[in-house]
């Protein structure tokens, strides 16, 4: 009975976007675009929505504290961009620079995580905030050398946005594409992220996997089995701080732009509605769960506004768009009933 | 008596002293310049920085609390502060933002002769103009007239507008699009308004930028590539450039017209330290990618940033001022300064025709 309420978000969205997507052929807007975009928003914004996954399967929560691995994606990309190294050497010492970055950050907020069991959130949440001025200062006074990358006007600190056309813009969504008539399929850029899903997928099918999850689920019990609680949790930290730094990589190079500063601050929000629309569960959040949410949220966004402009009605779409996104996610919420409460018996 | 006579010379002394530090107050002066601080607002601070550099020792360059909004009294006992010093002679504020009008009026009250010039500050403008010597803004309105004529001599046939909710919402930026579209109209271009994902519900800005990248190729595939696009957002800037470099489109003026908004990052400005802020070098090297680029005559913006240019400009107004040269702030003064300062002519308009110290000015362009 549970099992087909449960999807009763995902239900609700697929169909919002099959009557979009009923409205895009009406308007005669052509399939191809949207479809062509969609694969690369999947892929683009899918790495970030996987980064959750650990901490939420380890009882942690949802990590509003992503800023924290943006930043160290960022750094990681930096220094690639500042050294001049450039296509698929340069990418890939972004993502490595990136996630040794992300381990130490990723330790550290782990163990500020440990302290605050319970208040994981809502910490994370401001650790995020915080931690995003403390860079502001950085990225300002940071002695980086490559004239691409500094003001303008001053000559010194990092400009708001790089460019890495010159580097490594797209060296994932122009790996391999496959083009069937009006159709471009990114195969590098899916491909990619197929990979990072399948990784995770097999952690949480190893014994070390299996022990997060058993943290997460319940938390007594695990320790009764002998696992280390506050280790499998720093673990889980780490390794959500290490895919979303990754993430970022992935979600620059696709949209050809490093951005510093505030940029990073609300990272965290749609990738937390994309996984709360895919039906995640605290304990039990699956890669499923993943590539379905971040493919409904952002194919809702790719077809409700040529939708909305066509139609006229653009302050109505936003509106509209928001509050179906918003009452889906709190509906979702409301059906995981939190870590220590109980689904609605009327669900 | 020899005694009366120390005292007497002591007396003489010291009043000799006194007179000669009051002269010395009256031939060297200072202007105090007050702008947001860097991580805020980079052009108004290094707009001041370099005016300091220009005039050593003259100038006192104060900062605003970055979270003005919220510490606006800090903001105003700042002000307050520049005007209880007796060698300031003149303040210019270079803000940008509203409640800083009762600093001055304190100002004025204690010291009338100090003079003020703002650039700008959005404070009611008909109070503004009873308490401020000279107050100058750009010509927000008056763009949503020159930027679609600009393009339509740059080549475009079609003209589109990408903004959201919140800045529709704006009084002054709505005007700003009617008047695009009105003028649109007039030179016979096709006028489009596109709504993007809205930047303030929660997200941020990286909806609406993807959005954008998702958009631009959609309607010049429709368009076609004698197509205008102008962007109301400031982030908009870098994907709009970058996208315009790829399709081949007319980008007539970024939302805030600064050949560093925009280009730097589109077109990766490899800018030495040594050309940091040289923007006939800046000017240059986009001239050269845009040509690079097959895009020569299709990219145009200001040549200097309006914020770099205030506070240099309202400092010569103000030593021209105080040192006697100029009188009273008519146009062709204005213009005469303003195009020694920028190296381009610029317009000025009276904000309300009744207004004779309220000045909205807008900038020759320069088309790469």
């Amino acid at each position: 009975m549970n099992a087909p309420r449960q999807h009763i978000p995902q239900l609700v969205i697929a169909l919002f976007l099959a009557l979009m997507m009923g409205g895009a052929i009406w308007l005669k807007i052509p399939l191809s675009w949207v479809i062509n975009d969609a694969l690369v928003r999947l892929a683009m914004n899918g790495v970030l929505v996987l980064s959750l996954v650990p901490m939420l399967n380890a009882g942690i929560g949802i990590n509003f504290g992503l800023p924290v691995a943006v930043v160290a994606g960022l750094l990681g990309m930096c220094l690639t961009v500042n050294w001049k190294m450039t296509g698929l050497t340069g990418f890939v010492a972004a993502v490595l620079m990136a996630a040794v970055i992300a381990v130490i950050f990723g330790s550290v907020f782990g163990r500020i995580l440990n302290r605050v069991r319970g208040r994981e959130e809502i910490t994370a949440t401001f650790i995020g905030f915080s931690f995003i001025p403390l860079t502001n200062f950085f990225w300002a006074t940071a002695p980086f050398t490559n004239p691409a990358m500094l003001w303008p006007i001053g000559g010194k600190g990092m400009r708001p946005t790089i460019g890495l056309k010159s580097s490594f813009a797209k060296i994932l969504n122009d790996f391999l594409p496959l083009e069937i008539g009006p159709f471009v399929i990114p195969c590098g850029l899916l491909l990619f992220f197929a990979c990072s899903c399948l990784l995770v997928h097999l952690f949480f099918r190893s014994a070390t996997g299996k022990a997060m999850q058993a943290v997460g689920e319940n938390e007594g019990y695990a320790r009764l089995c002998g696992i280390d609680i506050d280790w499998m949790r720093q673990l889980a930290t780490i390794l959500s701080t290490v895919i979303g730094a990754v993430g970022i990589c992935v979600y620059a190079q696709s949209y050809g732009f490093i951005e510093l500063y505030d940029a990073p601050m609300m990272l965290a929000f749609p990738a937390a509605s994309a996984l709360l629309i895919g039906g995640s569960i605290a304990g039990r959040t699956s890669v499923l769960n993943v590539i379905i949410g971040t493919f409904l949220f952002h194919t809702m966004y790719i077809l409700s506004g040529p939708l909305a402009n066509d139609l006229l009605v653009p302050e109505m779409a936003e509106i509209f768009r928001l509050l179906l996104t918003n009452g889906v996610i709190l509906f979702a919420m409301l059906h995981a009933g939190g870590r220590n409460g109980k689904p609605c018996p009327a669900m | 008596m020899i005694r009366n006579l120390t005292i007497s010379a002591i007396c003489l002394a010291v009043s000799l002293c006194l007179l000669s530090g009051i002269s010395t107050a009256a031939d060297t002066y200072k202007i105090g310049i007050v702008t947001p601080t860097l991580s805020a607002s980079e052009d108004e601070f290094r707009g001041a920085v370099r005016t300091s550099e220009k005039h050593p020792g003259m100038i006192k360059h104060i900062t605003l609390p970055d979270n003005f909004s919220e510490e606006q009294e800090t903001a105003i006992t700042q002000i307050l502060g520049l005007g209880d010093d007796p060698e300031v002679k003149a303040i210019v504020i270079c803000a940008g933002y509203s409640g800083i009008l009762p600093a001055i009026q304190k100002i004025k009250e204690k010291r009338p002769e100090m003079l003020v010039i703002t650039a700008p500050i959005w404070d009611d403008p008909d109070m503004m103009a009873k308490y401020v010597d000279l107050a100058l803004d750009t010509d927000w309105v008056q763009r949503g007239i020159s930027i679609p004529t600009k393009a339509q001599q740059m080549g475009a046939r079609t003209f589109i507008h990408y903004s959201f909710p919140t800045h529709m919402a704006k009084e002054v930026l709505a005007k700003r699009r009617d008047m695009m579209k009105t003028t649109c109209g007039k030179l016979g271009m096709q006028f489009v308004e596109v709504t993007t994902p809205d930047p303030t519900t929660g997200a941020g800005p990286s909806p609406m930028l993807q959005f954008l990248q998702e958009d631009i190729p959609r309607q010049i595939a429709r368009y076609g590539k004698d197509t205008a696009i102008f962007g109301t957002n400031c982030p908009m800037q870098d994907v709009i450039i970058a996208k315009a470099l790829e399709l081949k489109f007319i980008m007539p003026e970024q939302c805030c017209p600064t050949p560093t908004q925009g280009y730097p990052a589109a077109m990766e400005l490899e800018i030495t330290k040594e050309d940091a802020g040289n923007f006939d070098k800046i000017n240059a090297t986009i001239k050269e990618k845009a040509a690079a680029a097959g895009m020569t005559g299709r990219l145009s913006t200001w040549p200097v940033p309006v914020g770099y240019f205030f506070p240099e400009f309202s400092t010569e107004l103000a030593i021209e001022t105080i040192e006697g040269r100029t009188k009273d702030f008519d146009t062709a003064e204005l213009k005469k300064t303003a195009k020694t300062v920028a190296g381009v002519d610029v317009a000025f308009n009276r904000m309300k025709p009744e207004l004779d110290n309220y000045y909205l000015i807008i900038m020759d362009s320069i088309i790469y």
